[in-house]
């Protein structure tokens, strides 16, 4: 009898670790709590992106008291200025019979200021204050005309005695004019790297030691190569975590396109792109810590202490992304691991050099191949002894 | 066929497992007996290659066993396990698919393994909330799966009801055929009905192997003797024999340089006997004695 006609699994072997991660990624996604929990992140996002773009950039249309129509005429040539600072914002004139009419129609709230002619030009009312780029458009409007006027009355060329004030603007960084929205892009992003890389550490974590209570493990061991197994969580989790975070960055994607924000939109595009890379070389990093923490522990119970390693190298970076100064966050960004989820935060507040960006992701593969590789050693010695929980240490020390 | 040779196993200073060697042949059933903590259930660790040896190995047909090989062994643990709360057709599935088999031959087998239980109608059910007794045929099923090429069970009886046991038994008797047998178990009467081949672990090592019909052959002859009537005190006086214990009209002997014939001679000729017989030794005086 022939012993290389009784070898045949050995591709059957190899392919394993893919029926482990089947079981991994169905297992969850059959769960109550994955689907609801997803389904809470994604309503989250859409409604931060609609409250932020209610709340925000709103554009606002002014109505503006009047007496005479030299006002009324400031007030519509006003339009123009108002919808320039704030996209989309008008200003239009309402004629009141008099100013104490229309000072009664601001402390109602029916207008919001009343501009009337007073001894040295204008006056703008309001009622306990006037919204300052209303208030800006108004003087300028009206410091304009009364010049022209001036000028015409004293026979003065208006465009010879304005030549060489003009003041133009450019800006170095255009992009930064919505840094506001950028900061909360990457502070959401670290917010989500967070929390989903957690949930599906603590996944593997569970898996590991649930069939190490159980007991299920000895069979399995018996079926397969311990590593085939590890692989196949490593993957299943890793496939389930991706895929969650691109739905929550299409998500926003999707929501920040439908409310109109699209120049932030094509602004933050790159840095989600960039996010999600880093997302998943960060998570392939720690994902071999997370079987460890759960084939270190003999007991649900053990995961709190187990775990502890991963929980802690993922809130530094957090805190970090959240407090830290820019030239920590410069260096760490760089680091190992760490960097996987506060690179892609600085990359959407913007002006992250490109060197700064390759060196993250090589030190990141790098550190994720490394990790796995002392990770699936610990895993192999540990998994077997299912008597009690195992420190960290002391399975360095053993044997394999 | 399954080669044991000089496995050996020390967890720090203390050898559980010493330099034991024993054969599984096809298609017999092996019986592997041994107090507690003589070493049963690292040894089969070891054969199934979750456990690696200190020092020895394990041989099929000869050469030295590979991983793919150990895949198709059936094996059921001692301490029983799969996942509580899975239901039990997918669990079968999941298993039969890690030792290779494809997704509809799996899913096949495991309906025919469950239905076979009559846990046809329970297949969606979670492993959970099926009784004791059940589970412990989803977990011999687990073993089946695969149509394993070899049998290694650890206690696979522990917790069965006798009737239960029968079936278990009759179960194991058809689904191991012609292949290698190697079961661990604490009840001697059963392993004594069972098994054609046993092997007898004390402290580590193998102090009695081989078939169950040759190792009852190596103590002597023993003979139980009843009277019509009387005393059997006088037997005592009959030489070429040892006797063990004499009870009103009965007696029991070991032949000791007489034959059963000759002394049975011997007794009919002082007056009526009604009983005759060869006392075939229990498993458990093989056991205690290899084990003393």
């Amino acid at each position: 009898m022939s012993t290389l006609t009784r070898e045949p699994s050995d591709t059957a072997v190899r392919g394993a670790w893919r029926v482990v991660a089947e079981r991994e990624i169905t297992t969850r996604v059959h769960e109550k709590a994955f689907r609801y929990s997803l389904l809470a992140m994604v309503v989250g996002i859409v409604a931060t992106v609609v409250l932020t773009s209610i709340l925000g950039g709103r554009p606002t249309d002014y109505t503006v008291g009047v007496v005479d129509q030299q006002a009324a005429g400031v007030v519509t040539a006003a339009s123009d200025v108002v919808d320039r600072t704030d996209d989309g914002s008008s200003a239009k004139p309402r004629t009141f019979d008099s100013v104490a009419a229309a000072e009664q129609a601001v402390r109602d709230g029916d207008v919001d200021a009343v501009l009337v002619a007073s001894d040295d030009g204008y006056e703008v009312v309001g009622d306990d204050k006037v919204d300052s780029s209303l208030s800006a458009a108004l003087s300028s409007v009206a410091a304009t005309s009364a010049l022209e006027s001036n000028a015409q009355e004293q026979g003065v060329d208006l465009a010879e005695l304005q030549a060489g004030a003009t003041v133009s603007e450019r800006l170095l960084d255009p992009d930064a004019e919505d840094s506001g929205a950028r900061q909360l892009t990457a502070f959401v992003f670290v917010l989500l790297f967070y929390i989903t890389a957690v949930t599906f550490g603590m996944t593997i974590a569970q898996s590991v030691v649930q069939e190490k209570e159980s007991r299920v493990v000895e069979i399995l061991a018996a079926a397969v190569p311990i590593r085939a197994m590890l692989w196949g969580k490593i993957a299943g989790n890793t496939v389930l975590a991706l895929a969650q975070i691109v739905l929550l960055v299409v998500t926003g994607a999707v929501a920040l396109a439908a409310t109109g924000e699209t120049e932030l939109l094509s602004s933050i595009g790159p840095a989600a792109a960039g996010y999600v890379v880093f997302f998943v070389l960060g998570f392939v990093a720690l994902s071999g810590l997370w079987a460890v923490a759960g084939s270190l522990a003999s007991r649900q119970e053990d995961l709190g202490s187990t775990t502890m390693p991963g929980q802690i190298i993922l809130f530094a970076p957090y805190l970090i992304a959240v407090t830290a100064g820019e030239g920590v966050k410069t260096i760490v960004s760089m680091a190992p691991v760490v960097s996987a989820m506060i690179m892609p935060a600085r990359m959407a507040e913007g002006g992250v050099p490109a060197w700064q960006i390759v060196v993250a992701l090589l030190v990141n593969v790098v550190g994720a191949a490394l990790l796995v590789r002392f990770a699936a050693r610990l895993y192999g010695r540990t998994l077997m002894r299912t008597e009690r929980r195992i420190g960290f240490t002391e399975a360095m020390r053993l044997r394999d | 066929m399954l080669d044991i040779s000089h496995l050996s196993r020390a967890y720090g200073d203390s050898l559980v497992v010493d330099d034991v060697s024993f054969t599984v042949k096809p298609g017999r059933m092996t019986g592997f007996v041994g107090a507690n903590g003589a070493g049963k259930t690292t040894t089969m660790r070891m054969i199934l290659g979750v456990l690696s040896p200190t020092s020895g190995e394990v041989r099929w047909d000869g050469l030295p066993i590979s991983t793919a090989q150990r895949r198709r062994f059936g094996y059921m643990p001692e301490e029983r396990g799969l996942y509580p709360r899975m239901k039990i057709a997918d669990q079968l599935v999941f298993l039969a698919r890690l030792h290779g088999l494809e997704k509809a031959e799996a899913t096949r087998r495991a309906h025919e393994l469950l239905d076979h239980f009559d846990l046809g109608d329970r297949a969606g059910d979670v492993l959970d909330t099926l009784s004791l007794g059940n589970q412990q045929r989803v977990q011999i099923a687990a073993a089946l799966i695969h149509r394993p090429e070899a049998l290694v069970l650890d206690e696979p009886f522990s917790g069965l009801d006798p009737v239960a046991v029968d079936a278990m038994a009759a179960l194991l008797a058809k689904e191991a055929g012609d292949k290698p047998l190697l079961f661990s178990s604490h009840q001697l009467d059963l392993v004594e009905r069972l098994c054609d081949d046993l092997v007898i672990l004390s402290q580590g090592r193998v102090v009695a192997a081989g078939a169950v019909d040759d190792l009852r052959g190596t103590g002597p002859d023993r003979f139980r003797i009843r009277l019509e009537t009387g005393d059997a005190a006088w037997i005592r006086d009959l030489r070429g024999i040892r006797v063990r214990d004499i009870d009103g009209p009965t007696a029991l002997v070991d032949l000791d340089g007489t034959t059963a014939s000759d002394l049975l001679a011997a007794v009919v000729s002082r007056g009526p006997v009604v009983e005759f017989s060869p006392v075939r030794q229990p498993l458990s005086t093989i056991f205690r004695e290899a084990i003393r």
